[in-house]
């Protein structure tokens, strides 16, 4: 997992082209059936007003953010929920130590959660002696695998089915033509045992509304609801950004949510937890703690123009309509988000530097913003770090200088045709990378055709 | 009706028959053309890699030089989307506001500013596929104008799952991530049933997909939408 | 200073100079087709589409012999806390909902425009998701056409924890087929007692 890591990105995105052919195809097929699904979804509502809805709860949740984590920290402490907060993921695991020590943990159960990954919570848990179980049908296969999730809402996407396979058959002994059906048999056998043994349980929080205190989570399995109910502890790791105003908007996220992730009216089960289990409950877990977590979101909220990425849902409607996630996956990204809002993410959570080169990740092609449910402008937001990335240094100096040259060049039409009419002596095979846009091109395309005359002195000589 | 050319730096070099064409097609519609000679580069490879300065200066200077144009027509989709979409917010100033509201792409000016959907029947019989570069789909919202041309003048429009994706070519995308670039083209590639030609509004598009196809010894024709109009109408 | 104070002290710097947005209101969920009028139409058709079963009975009466009748196909079932007696099929032996093959709950109510049966955790979360059959009682009178109007309905007397059920357990994480019954029940049927 060291070499996970965006600088990786171009060594780990070219492998994945070349070499995983599996991979890609994979995850063409379930990206486009998720992003036909969304399509159809949002064509039965009025997509444009849904969003812009959406867009301005966000934007006015995230400029009122400190009111409203306060209002919640309240509401969640009058309904018998213990909070803590955050700063980074250190916190958050010493936060975790002092659970498991106080609550004698020895086996958790996690429902799926990003911010859990973010965080490297499995790792510091298991560090400390704890058994943990991933819970979501997709995670639990990469839990198997050794793998990190690569997809914000199918974690297991890049995974085909014969890859479930040989999987199940060296794990549970199943058949290695066993089909689906049975291979999911195996697993929730499996994951059964472990819901009902389990002392504690973590997940993560899609929502969280100020006023009543209401944690939300969307899946479609049950896993979610079993991890958050059967054993006697729940923690809930809540991102600071998840707050929105009101119980009411939920109706509107949980909706709007569900129908760009997979094209569903809502997700098969929506949890809305307000507390630990009350006096007459046959079951709930008996202490349920929540843990307000930063790690980077305030920094990306003090951006004036990246702070826009706080609003995400992560629902993956970006990712699948990508054209280029859909050739390499999520782990190329080498970051928990990837995709457009990784390219986005990272450099607003971990900083310009450690981000790159995802934010030029890209080919801007604008898919992405037609499909994100709040509105994000992410060609916008990539093209802001791209700009920050040149300032700070961080491209090549032949880059800028070619850059600078190219526009000199550009700012006289006699200069320019002169410099056009050398592009003839360009050894296109051999790089010519200070040449903007017609530079390294070799290796993968034969070069381009340049026309015999320029248009510039067609046009000279007089159009017929 | 009088319009200035934007030839655009890489169709000037490299499409320099497709310029043309759209010279001969806009004159049979009656329209007048202009080539301003200070015209070089609008900036966008400057833009879309992060150097904001120098894409300022070009877009400046692309701004004086079209500024008296009654329409600005360009044979490309994301050039005339860096006019229109990027110009204003990157200059800040009225003019620039005021430019992008003239400026067109080649089918787009055909259809909606001359109202010109039939072009004649130079196309009858043959098998098109149209690639819709991403900056024509995304920021100017040009989907339906060049294929009804294409549809008019007797062309059957391919059914092509990845015709509205992107090629992979996205300027500098495709020297800084170059295999990613390639396993993009081939997706399109992959995707393509039999067809006459595939043809697009922009020639970075273009260049990006025959030069894959020609690295992979695939023959398909590949052909500029000013060139394939200016036949349908010939 | 505590990490409480930190995040909060970061929050307040970062939003110092920034703009506020006022909240543009409540959720709306407007459609370009208006939805079926009758709230019950509304829940079942959505609930079918989800892969749900919907069974739909004249009034309580009924609907026990129903239930009666749909149990004595399970070898064991499992009742929620909230399922009133009389509604409770008492022919077939009880079990824990870890081993019950039938669980059988009582709704607070449902929503039309999501197709969501409304489960409250004082009915028993395990009995709701244990076993692979899950029998849901509803009354009619208490399918809430909007998601919004449930909420706010509810608001008052929020209980630990509600659940938002729309269907049959689901996953396409294996290969990408649509499977049932991971991990929750793979059947789910909703009762509704019109009268």
């Amino acid at each position: 997992m060291s070499a996970h890591h965006p600088r990786g990105y171009k060594a780990a995105s070219a492998r994945a082209v070349l070499e995983r052919q599996d991979m890609r195809a994979s995850v063409t097929a379930a990206t486009r059936n998720f992003d036909g699904n969304r399509a159809t979804a949002w064509r039965e509502i009025d997509a444009d007003t849904w969003r812009d809805w959406a867009r301005d709860v966000k934007r006015h949740a995230l400029t009122h953010l400190g009111r409203y984590l306060e209002e919640a920290e309240a509401r969640l402490q009058a309904n018998g929920v213990r909070v803590h907060w955050a700063e980074n993921a250190a916190e958050v695991h010493d936060i975790l130590g002092r659970l498991l020590t106080r609550h004698g943990v020895r086996r958790i159960v996690k429902a799926k959660s990003m911010l859990t990954e973010e965080l490297e919570v499995n790792r510091y848990l298991e560090g400390r002696g704890a058994q943990v179980r991933e819970t979501d049908l997709g995670e639990y296969i990469i839990q198997l695998l050794g793998q990190p999730p690569s997809h914000i809402i199918a974690p297991a996407i890049h995974i085909g089915l014969e890859d479930c396979r040989r999987l199940f058959t060296e794990r549970f002994g199943t058949s290695p033509d066993a089909s689906p059906e049975a291979l999911a048999a195996a697993a929730r056998a499996a994951l059964r045992a472990d819901f009902l043994s389990a002392d504690l349980g973590i997940s993560g929080a899609n929502f969280l509304a100020a006023d009543t205190g209401t944690l939300a989570l969307i899946e479609n399995e049950g896993n979610i609801r079993l991890s958050t109910s059967a054993p006697r502890v729940h923690v809930a790791l809540v991102g600071i950004e998840k707050v929105v105003p009101r119980l009411e908007d939920l109706s509107g996220f949980l909706q709007l949510t569900s129908r760009s992730a997979t094209g569903q009216v809502i997700g098969n089960y929506v949890s809305l937890i307000h507390g630990p289990r009350r006096q007459g409950d046959p079951d709930g877990p008996e202490a349920l703690h929540v843990v307000f977590v930063d790690n980077g979101r305030t920094r990306l909220l003090s951006d004036d123009v990246a702070w826009e990425t706080l609003r995400c849902v992560r629902c993956g409607a970006c990712a699948n309509i990508c054209p280029v996630y859909r050739q390499t996956g999520g782990h190329s990204y080498g970051f928990t988000y990837s995709g457009p809002i990784g390219a986005i993410l990272a450099p607003g959570l971990l900083g310009l530097k450690e981000a790159m080169p995802l934010p030029f990740a890209s080919t801007l092609c604008g898919a992405c913003a037609d499909v994100c449910p709040v509105r994000i402008p992410i060609p916008e937001l990539i093209l802001y770090w791209r700009e920050r990335a040149v300032e700070a240094g961080l491209v090549p100096v032949a880059e800028r200088l070619g850059m600078r040259a190219y526009a000199t060049a550009a700012e006289h039409a006699g200069a320019f045709a002169s410099a056009g009419a050398l592009l003839r002596w360009v050894p296109w095979e051999a790089g010519g990378r200070a040449l903007p846009v017609l530079g390294g091109w070799a290796g993968q395309r034969t070069p381009p055709r340049l026309s015999p005359r320029s248009f510039r002195s067609l046009w000279e000589e007089g159009i017929r | 009706m009088r319009v200035a050319l934007f030839a655009t730096c890489l169709a000037d070099r490299l499409y320099a028959d497709a310029c043309a064409d759209a010279v001969r097609l806009l004159r049979r519609l009656g329209v007048e053309v202009h080539f301003p000679a200070a015209q070089t580069c609008c900036g966008q490879p400057a833009l879309n890699a992060g150097h904001v300065a120098e894409a300022r200066r070009m877009a400046r200077h692309t701004l004086r030089t079209f500024r008296y144009a009654d329409h600005v027509v360009l044979p490309s989709g994301s050039c005339a989307g860096m006019l229109r979409t990027h110009f204003p917010q990157l200059l800040e100033e009225p003019e620039a506001t005021d430019l992008a509201a003239r400026t067109w792409e080649l089918s787009e000016f055909m259809v909606r500013v001359l109202g010109v959907t039939e072009l004649g029947r130079g196309l009858e019989g043959r098998v098109v596929a149209y690639h819709h570069g991403c900056h024509a789909l995304h920021e100017l919202r040009v989907h339906d104008e060049p294929l009804t041309l294409l549809a008019n003048a007797g062309a059957r429009l391919a059914s092509w799952e990845a015709s509205e994706e992107c090629c992979g070519f996205g300027g500098l995308f495709s020297v800084k991530f170059p295999v990613v670039s390639a396993g993009m083209a081939d997706r399109k590639l992959d995707t393509l049933p039999p067809v006459d030609m595939v043809t697009s509004a922009d020639g970075g598009c273009l260049m990006q997909m025959s030069g894959r196809a020609g690295r992979r010894g695939l023959a398909i024709p590949f052909r500029h939408l000013a060139s394939v109009l200016w036949e349908a109408a010939s | 200073m505590s990490a409480r104070e930190r995040v909060l002290a970061r929050v307040r710097t970062a939003l110092e100079e920034r703009t506020r947005v006022p909240h543009p209101g409540p959720f709306r969920g407007t459609r370009p087709e208006p939805p079926p009028a009758d709230p019950l139409e509304g829940f079942s058709t959505l609930f079918l589409d989800a892969g749900g079963e919907v069974v739909r009975v004249a009034d309580e009466a009924a609907a026990t012999a129903w239930a009666r009748a749909f149990a004595a196909g399970f070898g064991s079932v499992a009742v929620g806390a909230t399922v009133p007696p009389s509604l409770a099929p008492a022919s077939r032996p009880s079990a824990p909902p870890e081993t019950a093959e039938l669980g059988v709950s009582m709704a607070l109510g449902a929503v039309a425009e999501t197709g969501s049966l409304l489960l409250h955790s004082a009915d028993g979360r395990r009995t709701q998701l244990l076993p692979p059959t899950h029998l849901v009682v509803v009354h009619a009178s208490s399918i809430h056409p909007t998601l919004v109007g449930a909420l706010s309905s509810l608001r008052s007397s929020l209980p630990a924890a509600l659940g938002l059920h729309s269907g049959p357990s689901k996953s396409a994480d294996i290969g990408q087929v649509l499977l049932r019954g991971v991990h929750g029940p793979g059947r789910v049927v909703a009762l509704i007692i019109e009268a």
